[in-house]
């Protein structure tokens, strides 16, 4: 095979190396900025390095409690770790029985399934349904409703599917019942399926902003994205949530302060990325391809 | 009895209540998310009742659905006729069309020139770093937009100041959402939507680029002749399915993003029908709301069914 490099190479890695810094480079510069005085953020003097370096700004962001960040990112923390746990056992325990052939009914059950994702109710209905059932300003309403999501109830039934039959036989022979045979000899088998879900899930809730919008009404309960929502695009419009004050000679102006408020919200997908990229990848193509 | 069964799972013989009996552990481990489906899924479905009457608001609650005057098509003629209805429709099918344009060829061409790269190294990297505005909030990403296009010091600003233009406040116009919108989505999605075209490229058999190679093909041509045609199969298959998924918006997005000064634009059937319930000042109309939202939900189901059915016409995969 040919391995010199020609013209056409150039040219493709010159464009892909511009979209890849589109990609970056707006996060960067957030990093930048927020790690910068804000007398020349404000100046809009900020481009790649942080000028006046400084993490005041991200000190003042997470003590001061009138903004609400720190709550924020304790709440979403809170809410992707209890909710990740509970989607991903219920949707196991789903998954499992639907995944035997011997399980009557079964079709007719994924066929329902599937409808409901399909065709959805809507946001009012829900909303007199999870009111009813006491989630407005509740913790559980993070939690609970989206805890069986069907696209991935099926990339966990498809890998179970997967699975020889005769797993299941020698364990009846040892005289194992079904929870047994789920518990001892799927689930550990299951591992791979079980982080992609894991990765989906908990991106998915971290990242949520129309439920807690709607139903979170309560200061102590607002996840990150709503507190980053109102303290960026809300309060610009009225100007009044960030100050500009000095602290140990740094310049804190709305330019520094929501950067590092943006910072924060993406830092803990940026330390589960690459993790996360792995099984995301996997998830897609199972999911896309397979059905 | 216990004997004879011994070595078979509980379930594989005898007639129905039998099977069903046999796998009553089965039927317990389901119980849990049948429960969860019932509550969450099938009940709002009941829900949808109220799009046919007139839903006390003040009482509330479920059994509320159950009291209400009863008024039919009502609130489906009101709308019909209302013109801001076909307005809200066209914004919505308008956006979508536009997102389409943009959000669904990127993916490909961005493939096809990744594919090219003759280093894996270089390969992982830019799928590495192209993949990561997918898993950003779209809190997040709304954010670093109006920290870019703010008229105050943001660098899009900047930047034409400094080519002599004046300062631009894009959130505020309505001309700019579209564009805006698209151009975020794109910067999100076509790195993620990639990755099942470049996966298909791995399949392609190489003796079709070396019969290409004896046939004096340049790399380019390769791309197109043989790169190209080779994962029609997959694109056809996307493209019906993004085809289906046209009436969803990305609602988080829109909320986030507009204002009542560019509605003309922004404002779409989820975002009015979110207004409705959540953000008027008056009175919450759930009713109307609801039947809005049944007009759209029917019409997407529609579309996502027959996309389905047409992908199934074209190849063995399909969505469900």
């Amino acid at each position: 095979m040919k391995t010199k490099l020609r013209g056409f190479d150039y040219f493709n890695i010159v464009v892909l190396i511009l979209v890849s810094i589109i990609c970056v480079y707006p996060l960067w510069n957030i990093l930048a900025v927020s790690l910068s005085d804000g007398i020349y953020a404000a100046a809009s003097k900020v481009y790649l390095i942080p000028k006046g370096w400084n993490v005041e700004t991200y000190r003042y962001v997470l003590n001061n409690p009138r903004l609400g960040v720190s709550q924020g990112l304790w709440n979403s923390f809170a809410y992707t770790v209890v909710g990740t746990l509970v989607a991903v056992i219920l949707t196991f325990l789903t998954a499992y029985p639907l995944s035997k052939k011997r399980l009557v009914g079964r079709k007719t059950i994924m066929l329902i399934f599937v409808f409901t994702f399909v065709f959805e109710a809507g946001i009012i209905p829900n909303f007199i349904v999870y009111k009813s059932l006491g989630l407005v300003n509740s913790f559980w309403v993070m939690i609970i409703p989206n805890a069986v999501n069907t696209f991935l109830l099926i990339i966990m039934r498809s890998f179970l599917d997967a699975l020889p039959e005769e797993l299941e036989e020698s364990a009846y022979i040892d005289g194992a019942n079904d929870l047994q045979t789920m518990w001892k000899i799927y689930f550990p088998l299951a591992r791979p399926a079980i982080a992609t879900v894991c990765v989906f899930y908990s991106v998915a809730i971290w990242n949520q902003y129309l439920v807690p919008a709607i139903y979170l009404q309560k200061q102590s309960l607002k996840p990150i994205t709503v507190v980053l929502y109102n303290l960026i695009v809300a309060g610009s419009k009225d100007g009044t949530s960030l100050e500009s004050i000095r602290v140990h000679g740094v310049q804190l102006l709305p330019q520094n302060l929501q950067a590092a408020a943006i910072f924060l919200s993406v830092a803990p997908i940026l330390v589960v990325y690459p993790f996360a990229q792995k099984y995301f990848t996997k998830g897609m193509l199972i999911g896309s391809v397979k059905g | 009895m216990q004997t004879a069964l011994k070595g078979k799972p509980p379930g594989a013989r005898g007639n129905v209540w039998n099977k069903i009996w046999r796998s009553r552990l089965l039927y317990l481990i389901l119980l849990p998310g049948l429960i969860h489906m019932l509550l969450f899924k099938l009940l709002p479905l009941f829900g949808l009742v109220i799009a046919f009457e007139d839903y006390n608001v003040i009482k509330g609650g479920i059994h509320s659905i159950i009291d209400s005057k009863w008024v039919g098509f009502a609130h489906f003629e009101k709308f019909l006729n209302d013109g801001y209805f076909w307005k809200l429709l066209k914004n919505t099918l308008l956006l979508a069309f536009f997102n389409l344009l943009f959000v669904f060829p990127i993916p490909i061409l961005f493939a096809l020139l990744v594919n090219e790269v003759r280093f894996r190294k270089v390969q992982r990297f830019v799928q590495t770093v192209t993949f990561f505005p997918y898993f950003i909030s779209s809190a997040v990403a709304v954010s670093i937009l109006y920290t870019f296009l703010s008229p105050q010091g943001g660098l899009v600003n900047v930047a034409l100041e400094g080519l002599g233009i004046q300062p631009i406040f894009f959130m505020a116009e309505p001309g700019w959402f579209r564009p805006l919108y698209v151009m975020l989505n794109v910067w999100q999605l076509f790195g993620y939507n990639s990755i099942i075209y470049l996966a298909a490229m791995t399949n392609i058999d190489p003796h079709l680029y070396e019969a290409a190679d004896l046939d004096g093909a340049g790399r380019v041509s390769k791309m197109f002749h043989v790169t190209l045609p080779s994962i029609a199969g997959t694109i056809v298959i996307m493209f019906i399915l993004a085809i289906g998924q046209i009436m969803t918006v990305d609602l988080d997005k829109i909320l986030m993003m507009y204002n009542p000064s560019v509605y003309d634009t922004a404002d779409v059937i989820q975002s009015y029908v979110y207004r409705q319930a959540f953000a008027t000042k008056g009175f919450p109309n759930y009713s109307y709301g609801a039947a809005v939202g049944l007009m759209q939900s029917v019409v997407a189901f529609v579309l996502v069914i027959s996309a389905n059915r047409a992908s199934k016409k074209f190849s063995d995969s399909q969505l469900f």
